[in-house]
């Protein structure tokens, strides 16, 4: 078969392809990515790039207009390659890198700062699940000539521990050296059970000093690592990177389709390991720790990325009636799964309560200490899919629904994700239409990310772009509003001040999707209030968990009706809620036997079955609402235009 | 025990048309004919469907008693208020149907004015729900009838703007039509008065469906913008509702199939104006304020039926 060299820049990457290969395979195999939500179906347009140079043969051309077409312009994963090609991947299709945390101001709201949350870790009595401990054992003698395990339980036993003991094969292996290396004085790595206690390792010495958890929270889309000081209860590194899943699918859904093919769930689950071993690297390497020394791993996220990291199918829990495999998983050793560790070293994956509800929102709300009090509590995560849990000490009761992509910056036509470059503060002016925009990075804009898109939304709303229904307003006097190919748009950013050769606007169907993703969220919140005959004015605390809380504007977010209108001072956000339960897991047993309480107490709602859902989703597809009532100030804002 | 319940809302009183045969709508303060529980001021009022052209789908038991005035919507339009003792007339702009006739803005205006002058009871002026025809179509017949005071619709939510704006600048009444959803419902009254047509401008058409055709799910519907209106006080959902019934009865396959095809059915005469009555009083139960019916003798079992329940 023939081959041909296909060459993409800017990385200059190149790679050999058979005649015929799709170029989104190509970049993959040449680990160069492009963006694709759909997993190379050619119906998202995101694999958007340039054929520069070569010849090649397009299949599909959905979402391209004839301009772009005309330029050279085609979809990844819809051109095959017929000769050696030059390819360019414009900036919209690139991953780009995720940008670094800054402490966050907010207007509304408040933003549990880290002097909280290191207040939160010392109240924490340190009980890890896999713990180090220094022992001293009597040498042999030809009277005492018990052999070397005896002896070892033996000195554990004298060390209080009482429990029923294991010793795990693996440790055999090195026993008689590591016991004698260091005069019978070794360090033991204990893993704690209920009911009995296994010896994972013995080393020669005292090694005590060098003890480290990891924390993962496992995102759809970014995964972020803590390397915590087992001593200290504290991490002393963090990073994070994209989810190299991404480039197989950008949501759960084509993730759980992508699974399905041919050799795609080892290769996900390979995908999602390799990224945590990327993080594990740099992190140890920063804080100049040895790998070796990590006793174990706490992991949380969804309950699909869960299943994934595990590497099992997770076919079912999209089909009805949406099963999982398992929500309460058993720990089990983390080179199993592909982690450079040590062989002895533990993963943990904190409980799940349903498909679409994961570790991520159960430690969450137990990292929030969320279900303590006698007030209610809203707890709410806005992703790809919309979670919230609703309760106090009493009961706990949950539900999710699919929000769709937009908020995160897809099916949205210039939306992307909050990398540099990306859109992400708007305001439009009243009178004379014309927006003003702030950037990530200060970049010229490339595009818009979820609170940009939630900026915009709220800020044509205000100014009259749009109507409550959302439909652009064409008699307006401004060249901003006009028809476009998709129906009428909204001239965010002219072609010559963006960052990409095209003028970057909000279009109708843009706008129907947020409208859509933002009455989901809320009616969702509606229901899970409903369910126990309570209003808004009940929820005491309102907890916003993820990336998107602490980015987003609260005050535009209820202006849209996303969120509920509550006073300033009920709202939280308390940022990455999945790797705090993780942290705290990571430090103390009594942590996970709270998520795991916490997971059984959770009432599951299925909102495909209720038939309240529909109901408030039409009235939430209103800005804010087709119940002002609900969003008294919104009313007033109205009122004075 | 007698249970009552106590509603806190009223229904708006919508007048229509000019001097002693303009009607008034509306004013409920309890559900239709639930006299011992609150005031049903008046009976809902009967609207009989005026082509401004010759029907092409009509079965034959209801072309009959206007065969003679077909084509000639002034003539068809005098008959009813003369013969049938209509209520109001529902001129339906049927010919402006861009799939049908095609016939433009102006012509059909002429139309308007025409009917609106040879009759004195109130006027019903209804386009073909196509969204960008009936925008240029409704805007010029709220001209021509300036100072008759007619209800104009359907108002749809994507030309509300326009034809709100046409009955709001020549002091017409609207219809505000959404696809059977109570919050859609609300949502169009919503944006029609922040345009600035008055809600006792309004009124709901909530889409109907006849008997056999969707009958329950306008039924549900209504009755909840009913409730919402009357317990809830919301002001949104408190605009008299019309039903055009007529429209969707006699294109029911168990209507239009004749006596020959189907002996075991009965008169197709009968079955139809039967059909339409008993959609007719169902929707009358639910809460409609004006029926737009065809047959005269369905418009006699139904008001019959008022008398009875009043």
């Amino acid at each position: 078969m023939k081959k041909y060299k296909v060459t993409f820049y800017p990385e200059n990457k190149q790679i050999e392809v058979g005649d015929g290969e799709n170029l989104l395979e190509a970049a993959m195999a040449a680990d160069v990515h492009i963006n694709s939500q759909c997993g190379g179906e050619g119906t998202c347009g995101r694999c958007r790039i340039l054929v520069d140079e070569g010849e090649v043969t397009v299949l599909k051309t959905l979402k391209l207009s004839e301009d772009e077409i005309e330029k050279g312009y085609a979809l990844a994963c819809q051109t095959l390659v017929k000769s050696d090609v030059k390819i360019l991947i414009p900036p919209e299709a690139r991953l780009g890198s995720v940008p670094d945390e800054e402490e966050e101001m907010v207007d509304y709201g408040r933003v549990l700062s880290a002097a909280e949350e290191a207040d939160r870790i010392k109240q924490i009595e340190l009980d890890p699940p896999v713990r180090k401990l220094p022992l001293k054992m009597n040498p042999p003698t030809l009277d005492d000539n018990v052999s070397d395990v005896t002896r070892l339980l033996r000195a554990l036993s004298a060390a209080g521990i009482t429990n029923k003991m294991e010793v795990s094969s693996s440790v055999l292996d090195h026993l008689a050296h590591a016991v004698r290396e260091a005069d019978w004085s070794v360090t033991v790595t204990l893993l704690f059970d209920e009911d009995r206690t296994r010896v994972m390792r013995v080393e020669p010495g005292d090694t005590t000093d060098r003890s480290y958890g990891l924390a993962v929270d496992v995102g759809t889309t970014t995964i972020v690592v803590k390397l915590i000081d087992m001593r200290t209860k504290e991490a002393v590194a963090e990073g994070s990177a994209y989810n190299a899943q991404i480039s197989c699918g950008e949501d759960v859904i084509s993730r759980i389709v992508f699974s399905g093919k041919g050799k795609g769930l080892k290769r996900l689950q390979g995908l999602v390991v390799d990224t945590i071993n990327g993080i594990i690297k740099k992190l140890t390497e920063s804080a100049g720790v040895d790998p070796a020394d990590i006793t174990h791993v706490t992991a949380a996220g969804n309950t699909i990325m869960m299943h994934l990291l595990m590497g099992l199918d997770p076919k079912y829990l999209r089909e009805e009636p949406y099963i999982p495999t398992v929500t309460s998983f058993p720990d089990i050793s983390a080179v199993k799964i592909g982690l450079d560790l040590d062989r002895s070293a533990r993963l943990f994956l904190l409980p799940c309560v349903a498909s679409y509800l994961g570790a991520d929102i159960v430690t969450g709300v137990v990292a929030a200490d969320a279900p303590k009090g006698d007030g209610m509590f809203l707890y709410i995560d806005i992703g790809t899919n919309g979670e919230m849990v609703l309760g106090n000490h009493d009961l706990l009761i949950s539900c999710s629904c699919s929000a769709g992509p937009a908020f995160e910056g897809g099916g949205v036509k210039f939306g992307m994700r909050a990398t540099a470059g990306a859109i992400e503060e708007v305001a439009i002016d009243a009178m004379s239409h014309e927006p003003g925009v702030l950037t990530i990075g200060g970049k010229k804009a490339t595009g818009i990310c979820g609170s940009g898109l939630i900026d915009v939304l709220a800020e044509m709303f205000l100014a009259g772009v749009i109507d409550q229904k959302g439909k652009i307003d064409l008699g307006l006097n401004t060249a901003r509003v006009r028809h476009g190919e998709n129906g009428p748009e909204y001239v965010l950013v002219w072609e010559n001040d963006s960052g990409t050769d095209r003028d970057i606007v909000i279009t109708e169907p843009d706008i129907d999707n947020l409208m859509r993703a933002k009455a989901a969220v809320f009616a969702a919140i509606t229901v899970l209030l409903d369910s126990i005959g309570m209003t808004i004015d009940a929820v005491e605390k309102v907890l916003i968990a993820g990336a998107f809380g602490k980015h987003v504007d609260a005050k535009k977010a209820i202006t849209i009706g996303l969120l509920p209108e509550l006073p300033s001072d009920r709202f939280t956000f308390i940022g990455n809620g999945s790797l705090w339960g993780a942290h705290f897991a990571a430090i103390s047993r009594d942590m996970i036997r709270q998520s795991n309480d916490t997971a059984k107490r959770m009432t599951y709602l299925d909102l495909s079955t209720n038939n309240k859902f529909m109901d408030g989703y039409v009235s939430a597809l209103f800005l804010p609402h087709t119940d002002m009532s609900l969003f008294p100030s919104v009313a007033n804002m109205m009122k004075r235009d | 025990m007698e249970v009552k319940e106590t509603y806190n809302g009223t229904i708006r009183e919508v007048t229509l048309g000019v001097g002693d045969k303009a009607v008034v709508v509306g004013g409920e303060t309890a559900l239709s004919f639930y006299t011992f529980e609150g005031v049903m001021p008046r009976k809902p009022v009967i609207a009989f469907d005026v082509y401004d052209e010759e029907p092409a789908d009509w079965p034959a038991p209801v072309v009959e008693p206007y065969k003679d005035v077909l084509g000639d919507p002034v003539k068809w339009a005098l008959k009813c208020q003369n013969e049938y003792g209509a209520d109001m007339i529902c001129l339906q702009l049927v010919s402006t149907n861009p799939t049908g006739t095609n016939r433009g803005a102006e012509e059909a205006a002429q139309t308007v004015k025409a009917v609106a002058d040879a009759i004195d009871i109130p006027m019903i002026v209804y386009g073909t729900a196509n969204v960008e025809k009936d925008t240029e179509v409704l805007a010029k017949a709220a001209e021509a009838a300036q100072g008759k005071n007619v209800l104009m619709g359907p108002i749809e939510e994507d030309n509300y703007k326009t034809i709100a704006a046409a009955a709001l600048g020549f002091q017409q009444a609207g219809a505000t039509h959404s696809p059977i959803d109570v919050n859609m419902a609300k949502q169009l009254n919503i944006l029609a008065t922040q345009l600035g047509l008055n809600a006792d401008r309004i009124i709901i058409d909530p889409t109907t469906g006849a008997l056999g055709y969707g009958l329950e799910y306008v039924y549900s519907v209504m009755e909840r913008l009913r409730l919402a209106a009357l317990t809830q006080n919301d002001s949104m959902t408190q605009m008299p509702i019309i039903n055009t019934i007529g429209k969707e009865v006699w294109k029911a396959k168990e209507v239009k199939v004749s006596t020959e095809e189907e002996p075991a059915w009965g008169d197709a005469e009968t079955r139809g104006i039967i059909w339409e009555a008993m959609t007719a009083i169902a929707l009358l139960m639910a809460g409609s304020d004006i029926l737009v019916m065809r047959h005269p003798k369905a418009v006699e079992l139904t008001r019959d039926f008022m008398a009875l329940m009043a």
